[in-house]
């Protein structure tokens, strides 16, 4: 038996606990055109879907009733519901990317998300979760 | 009298008889996604769209080594 080396997985859990749980959380949607990613400290209005056909500006309230999670040296956490945007919804244009981000800390940006570009026309966006593990979780400090 | 089911489109409440239903699936893997997309001769007139995410995104913590 020897030795391993790492980050422990106890304080990933921290770090990931510090910035989701209890957050009250919104995902924004971005259009194709957008240049809005991971280097983004805090939600922007930039390259966001127009507030028109019923999409609200800053987007969907993401409902966070889980915590943190760990297995082994993987901290993960996942919504706990599907984000659902507002009925007979229409963009104003192709969006391809979802920034879920934290209203409770001045707006921080927590990911980035590929939808594949889409549109919406007098119809229902619904964003359903993976699997809330160290595999699949949504974002996933490993 | 004979109901006729309706669907709300751009278009207002349209008969679904008179629109053309063209299912969509996109399968990679970061997601799998439904398209309901409903035509009016040649125009979109509503379109759903329903994404499964399969993965989130993860983020390696590095331990520098002290030598």
């Amino acid at each position: 038996m020897a030795n391993t080396f790492g980050i422990s997985g106890v304080a990933k859990q921290a770090a990931m606990s510090a910035i989701l749980d209890a957050k009250a959380l919104k995902a924004a949607l971005y259009l194709v055109s957008g240049t809005t990613g991971p280097t983004n400290a805090t939600y922007t209005a930039t390259g966001e879907l127009a507030a028109t056909g019923n999409y609200v500006a800053g987007g969907a309230t993401v409902t966070n009733a889980n915590t943190a999670g760990l297995t082994t040296t993987t901290a993960y956490w996942s919504p706990s519901a599907s984000i659902v945007y507002p009925a007979n919804m229409t963009s104003s244009a192709a969006f391809d990317m979802v920034m879920i981000y934290s209203t409770t800390d001045a707006n921080r940006n927590i990911g980035c998300y590929n939808l594949g570009s889409q549109t919406i026309t007098a119809g229902l966006l619904t964003l359903t979760m993976p699997t809330n593990d160290a595999s699949t979780g949504v974002v996933r400090f490993a | 009298m004979s109901d006729v089911p309706l669907i709300y489109t751009s278009k207002g409440n349209l008969p679904e008889a008179s629109l053309r239903f063209e299912p969509v699936w996109e399968d990679n893997p970061d997601f799998t996604k439904f398209v309901a997309r409903y035509w009016l001769d040649d125009e979109v007139v509503k379109e759903s769209a329903f994404v499964l995410s399969k993965r989130g995104v993860d983020s390696s913590a590095i331990a520098q080594s002290f030598i």
